[in-house]
């Protein structure tokens, strides 16, 4: 990337895997299970420290709690921490950056390793450990570097500029795409201008790993003084998980049969997929149906889905991992609201939701597809049976934390769950599956504010059983094509790379379009900032993890918010801000009120600005951003809240496709100090709806 | 004034930069080459039938420009033609239209089944003029292709059109098939064979002028 923008410490103070299999014994020695250690250059004897304890920590309490360690937090720093069989990882970054956040980044670390290098452990069998050092180096300057601190706050897609280029470029690229999707060995694509995405075919975890290759091959470029002038051809070997390749491989024909789960599968997407159909074809649903039932499961499926699976072989390997792979990413899921599963399985839903305090904000509209998948099943079958089709799973590990969540929640479920599975028994056992492993998700992670805690979910019992199997990936390759700042990158079927026909169809076909879009793109200038509009927002679009936004200005100093709906409430945080709070349930009150008051006084009592590069204003802007993106993804029935000090405030609100926030500078504040129906602060809702319409943000 | 004068005056740095799927061994060795005519007359085809031997019925419109290099040697000379397709329809013309500059051909391309495709000829021509900044229209090589050869129904037929072109500067006609591939390598042929003949005439007439132009801040400097 052109853009050098020096990584923020505070989002890495160190990364490491552990492979605890490598320390089973009294004599072995920690660092025999050191696979990879940040920053470099720490000593040695810290390392092992370090890796010892925490992995110490977090194995005493998953085996204490049956569930999975997801963050240790400590005075200063916090860790985000992935287990998979033997294999744990951790990621240190400073306390003040969003749970949500923290584990989208280690989760995209991980995911990143495993698309370029293949499973880990194969991995490290292979190839040496300063090789893959180098590796894991490379991912994390990439995820660390570039972006604005916006982006890592959303851990959102960089995108192009699309609000200076015209839109039938934009139409021109996903043409391109398309074109090049009539060879049947081209599964998708997406074309990236200078590291930026331009058009997409794949989910946005996906584009955000091939985003990496080329962003690091272009700097290389850069770097060496090289200007990619010939346009060239790559192929690499590339490692997709079965969730990822089912959702590529589902043709979007099947949609039609499968229009009635879609509104429900929305909701169990992690960057809250809602209505991707209508954005991105490829993104299909399939991945929640994958890992429903058996039967559901080939009903569901035509075309090129049952053929791939028809051998048999790849079908479990899919169930099993697009559910655990989703899980896990779906714990950091953007929290999505309860109502729309209430509509259609209200009680379920709501039971799950009262055992569970809190909402599991984070949960349950992160429980989405998979997490449903991976109940509907259960849900389906009585408890006994589950051993069955359970059985392949458990060797997953992630999965396996999932199944460690389930266990406490036990009694509560049972009810619902046979209830499910009787209405999928009677129904066709498609939707309520759906329904009830959705409730179930939806309820049971809340990480926030609890150190070491891990959410609860409810399910049959299983028992965690440490060194399961990583889940197998499936190799594919990832063809690019570079026109200078321009890249085509298409993920394609291994045996493409041989097949000399396609190749010359695809590259031909597309060859003069992407000079033709090089060249637009190149001559369109960057475009000046409109005038000032006296405002600043930032937009994160849920459905394809894309960010808009515009350069924040003025400082704020502390904190106070509001709920939106009935019930409202006033206190005091820190002598310096007020949390005013209204939520639609009285019970959920409590803990966000704490934690606002919390955050209110951690905002306030930090004297000197915190956020990644820029002014002062727009460390401001961005910490209250940060601020209630962290709030919205814990609470889940948080919609709107106000962020303010005494010259400005941020106004923020979201639903499940998108998460708004804006401040106005310069307005008149009558701040009171106890919310009252005169206080400025609350014409911003409104302001926020007009000014950002021509900004193409419709919040109405 | 002889065409070199132009061409040095209104190329425009993109036009230079443009061509760039490979290294200039020398200035004349790129000629950037461009396809105008109404949507839908064949230019994307005509090129793809050029430069990859292919023909595709299931193109979609052109949006914006979109551009192919090819090497041929044309009575003994080597060039890169750098030969660019461009929307034919009106909305996209401010997508277009900035890519003008820096041409060295322009070949006017109508469907011989379409008669107002042939009607617009003279307003493309126009068009291209004024964007392409061309300043002696008179001597700029245009070349004009009537496509689709293949359609049994004419409606443009030979004579009418070789007297168009008689009428508005004496260009070259070609009647061509992207489909059957008719004729299009010898219409892209002729377009460099005048463009070289242009640049051969300029060299002609003043012998000196591009270093002259090229320096020309400098001996403008000295001058005063």
């Amino acid at each position: 990337m052109a853009e050098a923008a020096t990584p923020d410490p505070r989002w890495c103070c160190y990364f490491f895997l552990y492979d605890g299999s490598k320390v089973k014994e009294e004599g072995d020695p920690t660092s025999a299970g050191i696979c990879y250690f940040y920053p470099t250059e720490t000593a040695a004897d810290q390392q092992d420290l370090l890796c010892g304890q925490l992995a110490g920590v977090c194995r005493c309490v998953s085996e204490l709690s049956c569930s999975p360690v997801r963050l240790l937090r400590l005075r200063r720093r916090k860790f985000a921490v992935c287990t998979r069989g033997d294999f744990l990882w951790a990621l240190g970054c400073a306390v003040d950056i969003p749970d949500i956040s923290i584990h989208g980044f280690l989760e995209q670390l991980i995911g990143l390793f495993c698309f370029y290098n293949g499973p880990v452990r194969e991995s490290y069998q292979l190839r040496s450990k300063e090789e893959l050092a180098a590796q894991w180096g490379k991912y994390l300057s990439h995820l660390q570097g570039g972006a604005t601190e916006l982006h890592h706050i959303f851990s959102s897609l960089r995108t192009i500029d699309s609000t200076h280029i015209d839109p039938l470029l934009l139409l021109k690229a996903a043409l391109i795409l398309q074109a090049c999707q009539r060879c049947p060995l081209v599964l998708a694509g997406c074309i990236l201008y200078c590291g930026r995405v331009v058009s997409t075919q794949m989910p946005p975890d996906l584009t955000a790993k091939v985003l990496v290759h080329e962003t690091e091959a272009y700097s290389q470029d850069l770097a060496n003084g090289v200007t990619p002038t010939e346009s060239n051809v790559t192929s690499i070997p590339v490692f997709l998980t079965p969730s990822e390749l089912h959702a590529l491989r589902c043709p979007p024909v099947d949609w039609a049969c499968r229009s009635h789960c879609l509104p429900l599968q929305a909701n169990h997407t992690k960057k809250s997929r809602l209505s991707r159909e209508h954005y991105d074809p490829c993104f299909s649903p399939s991945p929640s149906l994958s890992v429903f039932g058996d039967a559901p499961f080939s009903q569901d499926h035509s075309g090129s889905c049952d053929q791939v699976l028809a051998n048999g072989t790849l079908q479990p390997s899919m169930q099993e991992r697009s559910g655990a792979q989703e899980q896990d990413e779906e714990i950091l899921g953007a929290p999505l609201p309860a109502p729309p599963l209430k509509g259609e399985n209200g009680e379920d839903c709501e039971s799950h939701d009262n055992g569970h305090q809190g909402g599991g904000g984070d949960s349950d509209g992160s429980k989405r597809q998979d997490g449903c998948g991976e109940q509907g099943q259960p849900a389906n079958e009585e408890p006994g049976n589950q051993t069955g089709p359970q059985g392949p799973r458990q060797r997953s590990d992630e999965e396996q934390l999932e199944k460690i969540d389930r266990q406490e929640p036990n009694d509560n479920k049972g009810g619902s769950e046979e209830d499910g599975g009787r209405k999928g028994e009677e129904m066709g056992r498609n939707t309520e599956h759906r329904l009830s492993g959705t409730g179930v998700r939806g309820v049971c992670s809340e990480e926030s504010q609890n150190n070491e805690r891990i959410q609860g979910g409810k399910t049959p019992p299983y028992t965690p059983a440490l060194g399961a199997l990583p889940p197998p990936l499936v190799a594919m390759a990832l063809y690019q094509h570079r026109v200078r700042g321009l890249v085509l990158a298409l993920l394609v079927e291994p045996n493409f790379q041989s097949d000399a026909a396609a190749m010359e169809e695809v590259h031909y076909s597309s060859l003069a379009s992407l000079n033709g879009l090089e060249a637009h793109l190149r001559s369109t200038t960057a475009g000046t900032p409109g005038p000032p509009g006296g405002y600043t927002f930032a937009h994160h679009d849920c459905l394809q993890n894309t960010l808009t936004s515009e350069n924040p200005v003025r400082p704020l100093a502390c904190v106070t918010m509001r709920v939106s709906s009935r019930l409202t409430v006033t206190c005091a945080a820190a002598a310096v801000s007020r949390v005013a709070c209204a939520l639609r349930r009285p019970r959920a009150l409590t803990s966000a009120l704490t934690s606002l008051i919390a955050a209110a006084a951690r905002v306030s009592a930090r004297s000197q600005p915190v956020w990644g590069a820029g002014g002062p204003l727009e460390r401001s802007f961005v910490r209250a951003t940060s601020l209630l993106h962290s709030h919205f993804s814990q609470a889940v029935t948080l919609q709107e809240a106000i962020v303010r000090n005494a010259g400005s405030a941020v106004y923020g609100t979201r639903s499940t496709a998108q998460e708004t926030y804006f401040l106005q500078q310069g307005a008149t504040v009558r701040n009171s100090g106890v919310p009252n129906p005169q206080d400025s602060a609350f014409s911003l809702p409104s302001k926020a709806r007009h000014r950002l319409l021509k900004h193409g943000v419709n919040l109405l | 004034m002889p065409k070199r004068f132009c061409s040095v005056l209104q190329d425009p740095p993109q036009s230079r930069k443009c061509p760039a799927e490979r290294p200039m061994a020398s200035k004349s060795s790129l000629l950037k080459v461009i396809l105008l005519g109404d949507g839908g007359v064949g230019k994307s085809s005509l090129m793809n039938r050029y430069v990859t031997n292919k023909f595709d019925t299931h193109l979609f419109h052109t949006i914006g420009v979109e551009f192919l290099n090819k090497d041929l040697e044309v009575d003994g000379r080597l060039v890169t033609m750098q030969i660019w397709d461009t929307a034919g329809q009106e909305r996209f013309r401010s997508l277009r239209t900035p890519f003008y500059r820096g041409s060295d051909c322009c070949l006017l391309t109508f469907s011989v089944d379409d008669s107002q495709s042939f009607l617009n000829l003279a307003n493309w021509k126009k068009e291209f003029i004024y964007y392409a900044d061309v300043k002696e229209p008179e001597s700029f090589p245009f070349v004009v292709l009537g496509n689709k050869l293949d359609v049994a129904e004419r409606q443009v037929g030979a004579e009418e059109a070789q007297q168009w072109c008689r009428d508005n500067g004496n260009h070259p006609y070609f009647e061509t098939s992207a489909k059957d591939s008719t004729n299009v390598a010898a219409a892209f042929e002729e377009a460099v064979r005048r463009v070289l003949a242009a640049e051969d005439r300029a060299e002609h007439l003043i012998p000196t002028d591009t270093v002259n132009l090229h320096r020309k801040p400098r001996s403008s400097a000295s001058c005063c």
